[in-house]
């Protein structure tokens, strides 16, 4: 016998309501310029050096107006623990963390493999824009929280396939925050590195690809290669780099293209960064 | 930290002596056990070495390193989400609309090729839709002494995964209906412990296994459930092989080197730094130790050119012999090489007679006179000897590495790879 007396719901799955395709994004940014990044020092008192970067939404129809919000804390130089072996340089930490609302899929409060991979690369930037040879027997601790990645999250379009281009831009963001936050915390470098992101997009199947800087992989169709590079400006070496995707046709021109478009992007952020350093400074001189 | 820096017993005086003649221009490097720069250590290797699995591979390397890599797959479903439902109805749509127009024209013609027609659209079809996630390829690195989750096994199950699935060309492989697909379990190990960057290895061991894997043969057709072939011989190779009827017809255009070699090949990642302006290859530890910068790069051959196929017996007499290589992925390595302890220059040595404030000409020790007295009489500030290069006097590299240099070493590898046969023998 059928229940009658209530309401049931239909037998079997259900499939959620789909909506039409969402208003196509606005593309205000230009293939060459990078979002607007705001970078603050000095947020955090209890840390030794501290920093906040935020990219502005260059697409207004959403809700939020930025697409990446970081946070950086230096803890250190302090001394090893006893317990820890010599060691002749100062032993670097790195921690990136997304908090659990950053992303679409919801992140655990154990680091994953990405987030450590992550953690990885920004070492590999920082170790060597940091003189690490000052400050032999200590350690310094350096955390970025990621609280809003740099993901699209209101339109099914945009959730077809999650392809991890996004880590590229929030690897880019970490660099530049946690350079800001190292100089703050007064540990000696050699220059500020700053990170920049260049990606080949491919709008459909007639255009040809080009390059993008800084891409929103949302509104984009599809990101075939993308390169991630930490750069030194004054020196001009480059600490870290991370490029993957394939390369249609003839590979080393525009791999080459591709790295040149980031070492761009790059000299942007570290505007960024020398401008707020300059202006920590000026404050600091006003007050005393 | 990572296992680049594990047991490296090396003064500042060796490794000054040793990046001395890394970075050697006239007649090029010349490293520790006598390789050109080019060269890889010698191994030995060996496929199918695990029954239970579907493909497996050991590697040895001549300085005792040694990998497994087991490859296992299983069947699983695919969750449809209704987003690609939309997809795929739209593009039924078109489909019927197109099927309709092309029965309209072949009324004419009767029914049997009506048919045959439309199931060659079907498949057609089917093929645009073959698609692949990465969620399908799981890939797990174990390294004796590293707990799973360091940051450096890490990093390197990172790296193995991205050039798997960086041209997205993998996956598809693993595609068997719209309604199922394989999940192929990659599962890494190194045996013996880590003496050197183990990257090459893992990666040679890993693309081995790769040709060798097989899985079995589907008999079911379209989405069906799947049915396989009982018989293990007539699995195929995940990465199929040039059968020989292809071989005689165009025997012609190919001379017999890659006749039994599979069209395309998993990708590899090699280990390339440099030290001054010398591109080295598979550096060993010690090596490693005084790079001023080390790049992991990762290449895939893809299905040798279109041409190959088809029979074009002299058109572009190069291309048979040059390979169709693609770049998958690119990566920094921390050289380890930044942990190294720092040498002492005698201009600041006390015990060497050198002052912290003053050079003076007594600071003509024995050994190192005319080093040492260059560098401290011309800059008698301590602070300078911090900064600058003293002449045989090892000093941790700072900074990173020239745009030029990044290139290059990309560059070389691709046209090393493209000129070596040396994954010719595999299999």
């Amino acid at each position: 016998m059928a229940d009658r007396r209530r309401i049931n719901g239909p037998v079997g799955a259900t499939t959620p309501p789909i909506f039409d395709k969402p208003a196509g994004p606005v593309a205000t940014k230009t293939s060459d310029a990078i979002r607007k990044i705001f970078l603050k020092t000095g947020i955090t008192p209890s840390a030794s050096g501290s920093a906040y970067l935020e990219l502005e939404n260059p697409n207004p129809q959403r809700p939020g107006n930025t697409s990446l919000k970081l946070s950086c804390t230096v803890h250190g130089p302090r001394s090893l623990p006893r317990s820890a072996p010599f060691s002749p340089h100062i032993i670097l930490t790195t921690h990136v963390k997304y908090a659990p609302f950053a992303t679409r899929q919801r992140r655990g409060y154990l680091r994953d493999s990405s987030e450590r991979d992550l953690g990885v690369h920004l070492e590999t930037a920082l170790r060597g824009a940091i003189i690490a040879d000052r400050w032999p027997k200590s350690g310094v601790d350096i955390i970025v929280t990621v609280v809003e990645g740099d993901q699209d999250r209101d339109s099914p379009e945009s959730q077809k396939d999650d392809e991890g281009w996004d880590m590229m831009n929030v690897l880019s963001g970490c660099i530049t925050v946690a350079s800001a936050a190292i100089a703050d915390a007064g540990i000696d470098c050699v220059d500020t590195v700053a990170g920049g992101v260049a990606a080949l997009v491919c709008e459909d199947d007639k255009t040809a690809p080009t390059i993008v800087m800084d891409p929103i992989v949302a509104e984009h169709g599809s990101i075939l290669a993308a390169c991630c590079v930490a750069y030194l400006p004054t020196r001009d070496e480059i600490t870290n780099m991370w490029f993957k995707g394939r390369l249609p046709g003839a590979d080393m021109m525009v791999y080459d293209k591709l790295m040149e478009k980031s070492l761009v992007a790059c000299r942007c952020a570290n505007r960024v960064i020398v401008q707020e350093l300059n202006e920590t400074v000026k404050k600091g001189q006003g007050i005393s | 930290m990572s296992s680049t820096s594990q047991h490296l017993l090396l003064s500042p005086a060796e490794l000054a002596y040793l990046h001395g003649s890394l970075s050697l221009i006239t007649p090029g490097p010349i490293r520790p056990d006598g390789r050109s720069p080019t060269q890889f250590r010698p191994l030995t290797a060996e496929t199918g070495i695990l029954p239970g699995t579907n493909g497996s591979a050991r590697i040895c390397f001549a300085d005792g390193t040694e990998a497994v890599v087991g490859v296992k797959a299983e069947v699983e479903k695919t969750p449809l989400s209704p987003y690609e439902f939309v997809a795929s109805t739209e593009g039924r749509k078109d489909h019927t609309q197109k099927k309709s127009g092309s029965r309209k024209s072949k009324k004419a013609t009767g029914d049997e090729e009506d048919i045959s027609m439309d199931v060659d659209e079907e498949a057609a079809g089917a093929n645009d839709k073959i698609r692949g996630s990465p969620d399908w390829v799981e890939l797990s690195v174990e390294i004796p002494g590293l707990r799973d989750d360091d940051s450096g096994t890490v990093f390197l199950t990172s790296m193995l995964t991205e050039a798997l699935l960086a041209d997205g060309e993998f996956v598809k492989k693993l595609w068997i209906n719209r309604r199922f697909h394989w999940k192929l379990y990659l599962d890494i190990i190194l045996i013996s412990p880590p003496l050197s960057y183990p990257l090459p290895l893992l990666s040679l061991t890993t693309h081995l296994a790769l040709l060798a894997t097989r899985l079995p043969r589907l008999k079911s057709e379209a989405d069906e459930d799947p049915m396989f072939d009982d018989d293990w011989a007539a699995a195929t190779f995940l990465y199929p092989r040039q059968d020989t009827s292809a071989k005689a017809s165009n025997k012609s255009s190919k001379p017999s080197s890659a006749a039994a070699a599979p069209a395309s090949r998993p990708p590899i990642t090699l280990l390339v730094m440099a030290v001054g302006d010398n591109i080295i290859f598979d550096p060993s530890k010690e090596e490693l130790a005084v790079a001023d910068s080390a790049v992991a790069v990762s290449v895939a051959e893809g299905p040798a050119s279109e041409s190959e196929s088809e029979p074009e017996p002299e058109s572009i007499p190069a291309t048979t012999t040059k390979r169709n290589l693609q770049l998958l992925s690119v990566r920094t390595i921390d050289p380890p090489s930044r942990l190294t302890p720092p040498g002492v220059p005698n201009s600041v040595n006390a015990a060497a007679w050198g002052t912290m404030t003053a050079a003076t000409p007594t600071t003509t020790t024995a050994a190192t006179a005319s080093a040492t007295e260059g560098g401290a009489a011309k800059h008698p500030d301590a602070r300078v000897t911090e900064t600058e290069d003293v002449v045989g006097v090892w000093k941790a590299p700072r900074g990173g590495a020239k745009f030029g240099m990044l290139g290059a070493m990309v560059a070389k590898v691709l046209e090393r790879e493209a000129a070596s046969p040396r994954s010719q023998g595999a299999g």
